[in-house]
């Protein structure tokens, strides 16, 4: 276990830098990109109660 | 009970990734394509700095180099990554099953018959590290190891015995293959060039490496640029079985 840890030790390290980088970067655009749909959403939901041909009832 | 169910797919996540780059780096150091790697790891960490802190323009450039140097390193290094899918198929797995004991045991004989003879040999045994780089500069075999193949290969006044052999998982792989010389100042003076590469090849990857010198007949091994001298049969034996399966020595 302790020849597992000791053998390449620096690269990896460098994996688990570049690893926890990957993540939080991946994390954090995929969080951005839950925010922005949902920004989309609501203003075409906005849009659509706004526009004028919302309110009107069908005419029987 | 949410908090830790994202706490363990983070964690998993990071251990996929950092499996990833390991492998990756692992065999990018073997061969030519590590400075390339370096190159792309450091512009990806540019490109991550520069959004973060919103440097737009630069960040802007860094986005194009990033691209356009993802397309040069697939195109480049088209070979080597075809190689390394196909190695992931086929060689990495298959090292749980080698014979370890057979191919020291062939290696130990071998170096002996040729410490007598008084003839030289240069062997490096590959670890974790690959030796494509190296492989690739000397004449390919791909035998089964035994010793009456390797005395024959360092047999002077034939075709294959200049420079050294790669012994990859129970094969020969190569013949001939050329090492780099050891630039450490603090080497006496006295080793010869086949010493030299030895270490050379040893700071550079995690091999083995085997050397039986031509003047004396003595068996040395270098191992991470440390040179050991004058081996008997039995420490050769131990220190390849130490050195070629790590867990032995901590299962006693």
């Amino acid at each position: 276990m302790n020849n597992w840890i000791i053998n390449n030790f620096w690269i990896k390290v460098v994996s688990l830098i570049l690893a926890v980088i990957t993540w939080f970067y991946v994390n954090e655009e995929l969080i951005k990109e839950k925010h922005m749909t949902r920004q989309l959403y609501k203003s075409s939901v906005m849009s659509q109660v706004q526009s004028p041909s919302y309110d009107k009832k069908p005419v029987k | 009970m949410n908090d830790y169910l994202s706490l363990i797919k983070m964690l998993i996540e990071i251990g996929i990734l950092w499996f990833v780059y390991y492998g990756i780096l692992l065999f990018a150091r073997g061969t030519r394509g590590v400075y390339v790697l370096r190159g792309i790891i450091l512009i990806t960490l540019i490109f991550i700095i520069t959004k973060q802190l919103g440097f737009e323009r630069i960040n802007w450039i860094f986005t194009k180099i990033f691209a356009l140097s993802i397309l040069a390193f697939l195109i480049i290094f088209q070979q080597e990554i075809r190689r390394g899918l196909a190695n992931i198929g086929q060689r990495r797995w298959s090292r749980f099953f080698l014979k370890e004991s057979e191919i020291i045991s062939e290696i130990t004989s071998a170096c002996f018959l040729l410490s007598k003879r008084k003839i030289g040999a240069l062997i490096a045994i590959e670890r974790e590290t690959r030796l494509e780089n190296y492989i690739e500069s000397g004449i390919e075999i791909d035998a089964k190891v035994n010793s009456e193949l390797l005395i024959t290969i360092f047999t002077p006044n034939t075709p294959l015995h200049d420079g050294g052999i790669v012994i990859s998982g129970e094969r020969v792989a190569a013949t001939g293959c050329l090492f780099p010389l050891t630039q450490n100042p603090k080497v006496s003076s006295m080793l010869g060039t086949r010493h030299r590469a030895a270490l050379g090849l040893s700071e550079e990857t995690d091999a083995i490496v085997v050397i039986v010198s031509e003047e004396t007949g003595g068996i040395s091994v270098a191992i991470s640029g440390r040179l050991t001298h004058d081996l008997d049969r039995e420490s050769l034996e131990r220190v390849l079985s130490n050195l070629y399966r790590p867990d032995k020595k901590n299962s006693k």
